[in-house]
C-alpha cells in the first residue's frame, strides 16, 4: 500500500471511530444546532476530533492517577520504599507528562495553521459588525454595492466563507458553534475568520463576548443551502423592498416614514435610510426578531415595538408604546409584509 | 562598614551549631520569665484589641474576612444559579445579574483566594519558622485596614446598585465609555486597595522565609509552605504592577478622558487585555501555589512519613512560578493575533503542566511511602486532589488552540476553573481549616460534622459543575443572564442549580462547625496530629508570645527527629527565652544557613496602621467621588501618619549595641545596608514598582508596534531638549543621595546637609524641566494615546522624585533630631536605595521619550 | 570544604535556568509580533522569525546546559546520595545543585515546546 493511502486509511478508521463515538453522544444528547458536538462545518469538525481524542486521554489519565492515589492510601504500611516512590515520581510525574503533553501540542501546533489561514482568493465575503446588542451583515459581492441585512446569515454548503469581523462600540464574539470556532471583533481592529459548512441545516449563532446589559440577548440564525438555492436568497436581498399594496400595510408604511422608524432604519426603496438600527428591507422573511430574542411573527412584531425595553433590556431602541394599538398593528402587518 | 556588619562577620565566625542548655533554668527563673514575656506580647483588651500588630490577632482577623467575604460571593452564586435554573428566568434583571457575576468574581478573586493566602501565612508562617512574629508586624496590619476598607467599599456597592458590571475582568471599551456609572469606578478603587495589601504581604513573606527563620534551618530543611509562601510572593511583584498600571490607565480614561484604551485617540482596547492577563493568570497560581502547601504540610502528617521528593516539590513551585508568566495570552487566543504567537503561548501553557503535575506525585509518593490515617483533614486533601487532577486535564485541554476556539467564553471554562479554583484552593483551604483549627484557638473541629460537610460540599460540587462542561461545548456561552428554551441547556442547567444548594449546605454545615460555641469541649491535646514540624510546638490555647524559646533546628521535621525538642523549648533552654526590656523580640538570621545574624526588635500594639490605611484610603475614595480637595487633603495626612510611623517606629537606636539572646550568643540589635530587614523590603518594594514603571514602556512600545506613525512622523513632542536638563538634574540629585550617604558615614553632617539640600533644589528644577517638555511643546494628553503616554511616563516619573524628596527631607530631619547617626544610618542607606531605581527610572523616561523618537 | 561554606551560595542560581527560559520566550514572542505588525503585514512570510528563533533557542539551551551542569556537579559534590536532607553545609550544597539540575531540565523542556512553532508556521497569519 503507498503511504499516502495507508495515512488515509488510518485517518478515515479514526474518523470513523469519532464519528460512530459521536453518534452514540449524540443519541445521549449531544446534538443540537448550536452544539461543537455535532460540527456541520470543516473547522468544527477537526475541532471536535480533536476534542473526542483529548477526552478519551484525560479520562484515562485522571483515573489512573486517582486510582493510584486511592491505591496508595489504602495500601499497607510501607508497601513502597521511599525508593520505589521516587521512581514513581520521576516516571509518572514528570517524564510521562513531558512526552503527553509534548505530542499533544504538536498535534495542536499542526491543527493551527489551517484554522487560522484565510479563504481561498474569490471565496464569499461577508462583513459583520457587532452592534449593540445585533449584528449587521454586509455580503461583499465582487460588482456593485455590498448587500446589507441584519441578524441573519446565509450560507452555501461546501464552500468557504472568509468574514471579516468588526465592531465600532464595545468587544463583541462572533461565533457559529456548529460550524467553527469563535472570533472577537474588536473596536480599532478587522479581524477574520474563515469557515466551510459542511452540511444542510438551520444553525444558531450567538456574540461570545460580554458585551453590555443584553449580551444574552444578541443571537443570530444561520441557514446553511444548496449553492443554487443561496444565489436566489442572495438575489432576492438585493432587491428593493416591494411597496405595500393592502390597505393596512399601506398604512404602516405610512407610519413607519410618520413616526420616526426611518431615522434609524433602512428599507431600501423607500425613503428609510437610517443606519442606526438593522436593515429592514427583508425583515418579513428573516427566522426572527431582535438578533435572535423573539420568533417572526406579527404578534411579536407588536410586542417588540410596544415593549422594546421590557424584550430586551438596555435597547438602544426607545419603546413605541405611545403610538394607539391600531398603529401598532398597522406597522406589524407592514413589517411581517417586508419579505 | 555598615553598623551591625562587623558584628555579623564576627558571628559567622564563631559559628557552630549549638546544643540546648544542658540545664534547665530554675523553677523561679521560668516563671520570671514567662511573666516578662507575657507582659511583653500580652494582646490588648477592651477597644484597644483592635490596635493588635500580634500577627495571631492580624492573622485571625484577616482569615474571618477573607472567609466571610466567600461567603458573601458564595450567596451571589446561589443568586445566579437561580436565575439560570430554568430557561428565560426573570427573578434577576439583566442589570442586576450582570453585576451579580461582575461582583461574584471579583471578590472571589482579589477578596477571598488572595487575600486568604495572605491571611494564612500571616497566622502560620512565624509559627512554621519558630519566629515570635513576621519581620513587619504593623505592616501586615496596615495590609488588613486596607483590605477591610476596599472589600467594605466593593461589596456595599450592590447594595446602592452602583456596584460594577463589567465583569471581574473589566474590558474597555464597555468599562471605559458604555458605563459612565461609578460602578467601574467602585472596582478600580476597591483593588487599588487590595494592591497595596498584595505587595505589603509579599514583602513579609518574603523577609519572613529567607531572613526570619531558626537558626540552623538550612534551606534545604524549611518547611514546603515556606517554598510555596516564598515563590508566591515573588510571583506577586511581578505580576500585581501591571495590574496597577492597567487600573490606573483606565481610571485617567474615565476620568480625564486621555486616550489609552479608545481606538478614536490612537488607543487599543487590547492593551487592557494583556496588561490584565500579565497579573490575572499569574494570579491564579498565586493563590493556588500556597493552598496547595497546605496540604504538602498535611499529607506528611497524616502519612506518618517526610514527604518524599522534597527537591521535586520545590522543582514545581519555583517552575510553576516562573512557566505561569508565560501563558497570560491563552486568555485572549481569539482576538486575532497571529498563529505563531498563539503557539508560543500554547507551548508554556502545556509545559507548566508538568511542574503542577510533579508535586502532585510527590504528595502520592509520600502516602505510598507512609502509612495512612484516615481523618477529616485527609478527606479534603484527597477531595482536593481528585478535583484539581480534573481541572488540570481540561486546562490541558484549553491550552490547545484549536479546542479553544470553541471552547472560550462558554461555560466549559466555567467549569474548568472551578475544578481547579475549588479543588485548588477551597478544598485545601478547608483542610487546612480542619487541620489548623486548634493553632488558631486551642480547640478541634468536629470529626463528625466535617465528614458530612466533605460529602455535601463533594458531591454538590461536581453536581453543579461537572454538566457545565457538556454545557458550555453545546454551545451555552458565559456571562449570560439567561438562555432560550429548547436550546440543549435546560436540564443542565437545573441540574448545576440543585448541585449549587447542596454544595451551599455543606459549607453552611461548615460554617455552623466554625462558629459553634466550643466551651464544652475543652481544649486540644498538644500537637495533636502527630506532626513534625514546628507551628505544633504551640501550647493549647497558645501563648501570645508565639514559642516559648526559639530552637536551633537540625530536622525538617523537628518534632519527630529532635528528641526533648518540646521539653527544651517550654523550658527556655533555646534562644530569646526571656523579655528583659520588655520589648519584643524575634532572630534574623542568614538566607542559606540560618546563622543568627540580628536581635530584631518588634513594634508592639498601635492604632498607626488603621490610621494609616484610613488616610490612604481616603485619598481613593475622595478621588472616586472627584472630591479633589479632601482627596488631597487626605494624602496630605496620610504622609503624615506614615512619617509619625517610621518616626517613631523604625531604626530606632537601641540602648546597647550588642545583646545576649541565649547559649552564649551575643547578636547586634540594629543593622543597616543589605543585610538589615529594613533595606529588603525597600528593595523588594522597589522590584516591584520598577515591574510597573515597565509595564507604562511596555504600553508606549505597544502602541509602537501597532500603530505606522507612533511617535508622529515629525514627533510633536517632547523635544530633546528639556528632557536631557531633566536627566541631567536629576541624576545629578541621585550622585548627590550617595554623596550624602557618604559624608553621613564619615560624619560631615554639613557636607550631608549641603549636599541634599542641592539634590533637593535640583529635583524640583529637574522636575519642571521634565515636565517643560511636553508643556512647551504643546502636547494635549486628551487628544492622542501618543501625548497621553508621554505625559504619562513623565508624571510618574516626578511622583517618584517627589517621594524621593520627602525621603532626602526625613533623613535630614532625622540626623537633625539625633535619630540618625554615623553608624545607624538605615534611613540615608534606604533611601539611597529607592533613588537607585528611580535614577534607573528618570534615564529610561528620558530615553524613551526624548531618544526613541530620533532612532524611529 | 570552603566552597560549601553560606559565602559562595547563592539562591540566584536556581533562578537562572528560569530567567533564561522567560528571556528566549519574550524574545521569541517579540520578535514574531513585531515582525507580523511593523515589517511584512498579515500573510506576510515568517521565515526570518524561525531563524531568529532557532537563534534564540540554541543560545537559551547552551546558557541551560551550562547552569545544569553545574548545578549537577554540586549535586554530585562529595558521597552522599540523593535526598539531601541532612543538617549539614554539604548536603544543603548538593540539595542546591540538584534543583538547579531539576529547574534545569525543565526549563529546557519548556524551551523545546516554545521553538515547535518554528515547524508549523509560515506565515503571519
Amino acid at each position: 500500500m503507498s503511504e499516502t493511502w495507508h495515512r488515509r486509511l488510518t485517518f478515515r478508521r479514526m474518523g470513523n471511530i469519532c464519528r460512530l463515538g459521536l453518534g452514540v453522544l449524540w443519541l445521549m444528547g449531544c446534538s443540537g444546532n448550536q452544539s461543537t458536538l455535532d460540527p456541520a462545518g470543516r473547522e468544527a469538525e477537526r475541532i471536535a476530533i480533536l476534542f473526542w481524542c483529548m477526552v478519551v486521554g484525560a479520562a484515562v489519565i485522571w483515573l489512573s492517577v486517582i486510582g493510584l492515589a486511592l491505591y496508595c492510601v489504602r495500601a499497607p504500611a510501607e508497601s513502597f520504599s521511599r525508593r520505589r516512590a521516587s521512581v514513581l515520581i520521576i516516571g509518572g510525574g514528570a517524564v510521562v507528562p513531558a512526552i503527553v503533553l509534548a505530542v499533544l501540542l504538536v498535534f495542536g501546533l499542526a491543527m493551527l495553521p489551517g484554522l487560522v489561514t484565510p479563504a481561498p482568493e474569490g471565496s464569499l465575503k461577508i462583513a459583520v459588525s457587532g452592534e449593540l446588542w445585533w449584528w449587521r451583515v454586509r455580503y461583499l459581492t465582487t460588482s456593485g454595492e455590498p448587500i446589507e441585512l441584519a441578524n441573519e446569515l446565509h450560507l452555501p454548503v461546501g464552500e468557504p466563507v472568509e468574514f471579516q469581523l468588526e465592531s465600532d462600540n464595545v468587544i463583541h464574539s462572533f461565533w457559529i458553534p456548529s460550524l467553527a470556532g469563535k472570533m472577537d471583533m474588536i473596536p480599532g481592529r478587522v479581524t477574520r475568520l474563515a469557515l466551510t459548512p459542511t452540511r444542510i441545516g438551520v444553525f444558531r449563532g450567538v456574540c461570545a463576548e460580554y458585551c453590555g446589559t443584553a449580551h444574552a440577548l444578541m443571537k443570530f440564525d444561520v441557514v446553511v443551502e444548496e449553492k443554487p438555492k443561496f444565489d436566489d436568497w442572495l438575489a432576492h436581498q438585493s432587491q428593493l423592498a416591494k411597496p405595500a399594496t393592502e390597505p393596512v400595510a399601506k398604512q404602516g408604511q405610512d407610519l413607519f416614514l410618520a413616526t420616526g422608524c426611518h431615522a434609524c432604519h433602512t428599507v431600501r426603496g423607500t425613503t428609510a435610510s437610517g443606519i442606526v438600527g438593522p436593515d429592514l428591507t427583508h425583515v418579513g422573511s428573516r427566522r426572527s426578531l431582535a438578533a435572535g430574542t423573539l420568533p417572526n411573527e406579527p404578534d411579536e412584531f407588536r410586542r417588540w415595538i410596544a415593549l422594546t425595553e421590557e424584550v430586551k433590556p438596555g435597547s438602544h431602541m426607545p419603546k413605541f408604546d405611545m403610538l394607539p394599538a391600531e398603529q401598532r398593528d398597522a406597522l406589524a402587518v407592514y413589517l411581517k409584509g417586508l419579505k | 562598614m555598615n553598623a551591625g556588619g562587623e558584628e555579623l562577620a564576627a558571628a559567622a565566625a564563631k559559628r557552630r551549631d549549638s546544643e540546648p542548655l544542658a540545664e534547665a533554668p530554675t523553677e523561679e527563673v521560668r516563671r520570671a520569665q514567662e511573666e516578662r514575656l507575657m507582659r511583653t506580647w500580652q494582646t490588648p483588651g477592651g477597644w484597644r484589641y483592635w490596635s493588635s500588630a500580634n500577627n495571631s490577632d492580624v492573622g485571625l482577623w484577616y482569615t474571618a474576612m477573607a472567609f466571610f467575604f466567600f461567603l458573601f460571593a458564595g450567596v451571589l452564586a446561589l443568586l445566579m444559579r437561580i436565575q439560570l435554573a430554568v430557561p428565560d428566568n426573570d427573578f434577576l434583571s439583566a442589570e442586576l445579574y450582570n453585576q451579580v457575576f461582575t461582583v461574584h468574581g471579583s471578590v472571589m478573586m482579589f477578596l477571598f483566594a488572595l487575600p486568604l493566602f495572605e491571611a494564612i501565612a500571616v497566622l502560620l508562617l512565624p509559627q512554621m519558622l519558630g519566629a515570635r512574629d513576621l519581620p513587619f508586624p504593623r505592616l501586615s496590619a496596615f495590609g488588613f485596614w486596607c483590605f477591610l476598607l476596599g472589600g467594605v467599599f466593593l461589596c456595599g456597592s450592590i447594595f446602592f446598585d452602583a456596584a460594577p458590571h463589567g465583569g471581574w475582568f473589566m474590558y474597555p471599551p464597555l468599562t471605559s465609555r458604555y458605563q459612565p456609572d461609578i460602578g467601574a469606578d467602585i472596582w478600580l478603587l476597591g483593588f487599588s486597595f487590595i494592591e497595596v495589601a498584595a505587595i505589603a504581604a509579599a514583602v513579609e513573606m518574603i523577609v519572613g522565609t529567607l531572613k526570619c527563620r531558626p537558626p540552623g534551618m538550612r534551606i534545604n530543611l524549611i518547611p514546603l509552605y515556606a517554598w510555596y509562601v516564598l515563590v508566591a510572593a515573588a510571583m506577586i511583584l511581578f505580576a500585581f504592577p501591571p495590574l496597577i498600571v492597567g487600573s490606573m490607565l483606565l481610571e485617567i480614561e474615565r476620568a480625564f478622558g486621555w486616550q489609552f484604551f479608545d481606538p478614536e485617540g490612537g488607543g487599543d482596547p487590547l492593551l487592557w487585555q494583556h496588561l490584565f492577563w500579565l497579573f490575572g493568570h499569574p494570579e491564579v497560581y498565586i493563590v493556588f501555589l500556597p493552598s496547595v502547601a497546605l496540604i504538602a504540610m498535611i499529607v506528611p502528617t497524616f502519612a506518618r512519613t517526610p514527604v518524599v521528593g522534597y527537591s521535586w516539590v520545590v522543582l514545581s513551585a519555583v517552575g510553576t512560578g516562573f512557566l505561569s508568566f508565560g501563558l497570560w495570552v491563552h486568555h485572549m487566543f481569539t482576538t486575532g493575533l497571529p498563529g505563531i504567537s498563539l503557539g508560543l503561548f500554547s507551548a508554556a501553557s502545556q509545559a507548566v503542566a508538568i511542574p503542577t503535575g510533579v508535586q502532585i506525585f510527590c504528595l502520592i509518593a509520600t502516602l505510598a511511602a507512609g502509612r495512612v490515617t484516615r481523618s477529616v483533614p485527609m478527606l479534603f486533601a484527597l477531595g482536593s486532589l481528585m478535583i484539581f487532577v480534573l481541572g488540570g486535564l481540561t486546562g490541558v485541554m484549553v491550552a490547545m488552540v484549536p479546542f479553544d476556539f470553541q471552547a472560550h467564553d462558554t461555560f466549559f471554562v466555567v467549569a474548568h476553573l472551578h475544578y481547579v479554583m475549588v479543588g485548588g484552593v477551597i478544598f485545601p483551604m478547608l483542610a487546612g481549616f480542619y487541620y489548623f483549627f486548634p493553632l488558631c484557638n486551642g480547640r478541634q473541629l468536629s470529626a463528625r460534622l466535617g465528614k458530612i460537610a466533605f460529602w455535601l460540599t463533594f458531591i454538590g460540587f461536581n453536581v453543579t459543575f461537572f454538566p457545565m462542561h457538556l454545557t458550555g461545548l453545546r454551545g451555552m456561552p458565559r456571562r449570560v443572564f439567561t438562555y432560550p428554551a429548547n436550546a440543549g441547556f435546560d436540564a443542565l442547567n437545573f441540574v448545576s442549580t440543585v448541585g449549587a444548594f447542596i454544595m451551599a449546605t455543606g459549607v453552611a454545615v461548615i460554617v455552623w462547625d466554625v462558629f459553634r460555641p466550643k466551651g464544652k469541649q475543652g481544649y486540644s491535646p498538644r500537637n495533636p496530629w502527630g506532626a513534625g514540624t514546628l507551628e505544633w510546638l504551640q501550647e493549647m490555647p497558645g501563648k501570645p508570645w508565639g514559642i516559648r524559646s526559639v530552637p536551633e533546628i537540625d530536622s525538617r521535621y523537628p518534632l519527630w527527629d529532635q528528641p526533648n525538642l518540646l521539653r527544651d523549648v517550654d523550658e527556655g533552654r533555646f534562644y530569646l527565652p526571656d523579655a528583659q526590656e520588655e520589648l519584643r523580640e524575634t532572630l534574623v538570621t542568614s538566607v542559606i544557613d540560618a546563622v543568627p545574624q540580628q536581635c530584631l526588635r518588634l513594634p508592639g500594639s498601635s492604632f498607626i496602621p488603621m490610621l494609616a490605611a484610613l488616610t490612604t484610603g481616603g485619598f481613593f475614595i475622595f478621588g472616586t467621588y472627584h472630591l479633589w480637595w479632601l482627596a488631597l487633603a487626605s494624602l496630605v495626612l496620610a504622609i503624615g501618619v506614615i512619617w509619625y510611623w517610621l518616626w517613631t517606629g523604625t531604626a530606632i537606636i537601641p540602648e546597647t549595641e550588642e545583646k545576649d539572646v541565649g547559649l552564649g550568643l551575643k547578636l547586634p540589635i540594629y543593622v543597616s545596608g543589605v543585610a538589615a530587614i529594613g533595606w529588603w523590603a525597600m528593595f523588594i518594594t522597589m522590584l516591584a514598582d520598577l515591574t510597573a514603571f515597565v509595564s507604562l514602556v511596555f504600553g508606549y512600545f505597544f502602541f509602537w508596534t501597532i500603530h505606522d506613525d507612533f511617535p508622529p512622523d515629525p514627533s510633536p513632542g517632547p523635544g530633546v531638549f528639556w528632557p536631557t536638563v531633566a536627566a541631567a538634574m536629576l541624576l545629578g540629585a541621585w550622585v548627590l543621595t550617595m554623596l550624602a550617604r557618604h559624608w553621613n558615614r564619615r560624619d560631615r553632617p554639613v557636607a550631608f546637609y549641603f549636599g541634599l539640600a542641592i539634590a533637593a533644589a535640583l529635583e524640583v528644577a529637574g522636575s519642571g524641566a521634565l515636565i517643560a517638555g511636553p508643556w512647551v511643546t504643546g502636547l494635549d494628553p486628551t487628544t492622542d494615546v501618543y501625548p497621553a503616554t508621554v505625559w504619562l511616563l513623565v508624571l510618574w516619573t516626578v511622583c517618584h522624585v517627589a517621594v524621593g524628596l520627602i525621603m532626602q527631607l526625613y533623613c535630614v530631619a532625622r540626623r537633625m533630631a539625633g535619630r540618625m547617626t554615623a553608624r545607624h544610618n538605615a534611613d540615608i542607606i534606604n533611601t539611597t536605595l529607592y533613588w537607585h531605581f528611580t535614577a534607573l527610572t528618570v534615564a529610561m523616561t528620558v530615553a524613551v521619550i526624548a531618544g526613541f523618537p530620533l532612532v524611529d | 570544604m570552603s566552597q560549601t561554606s553560606e559565602k559562595h551560595q547563592s539562591l540566584w542560581l536556581l533562578t537562572a535556568s528560569p530567567l533564561l527560559w522567560a528571556m528566549h520566550f519574550l524574545l521569541s514572542y517579540i520578535t514574531a509580533s513585531v515582525w507580523c505588525a511593523k515589517f511584512v503585514g498579515p500573510g506576510g512570510s515568517l521565515t526570518g522569525v524561525r531563524v531568529a528563533i532557532a537563534v534564540y533557542t540554541t543560545l537559551a539551551l547552551v546558557g541551560i546546559g551550562i547552569v545544569g551542569r553545574c548545578g549537577y556537579r554540586r549535586h554530585s559534590h562529595g558521597s552522599a546520595a540523593l535526598p539531601h536532607d541532612a543538617d549539614t553545609p554539604e548536603d544543603r550544597h548538593r540539595f542546591l545543585g540538584f534543583a538547579t539540575l531539576l529547574l534545569s531540565t525543565l526549563s529546557a523542556v519548556a524551551v523545546l515546546y516554545a521553538a515547535f512553532v518554528v515547524l508549523f508556521f509560515r506565515m503571519c497569519d
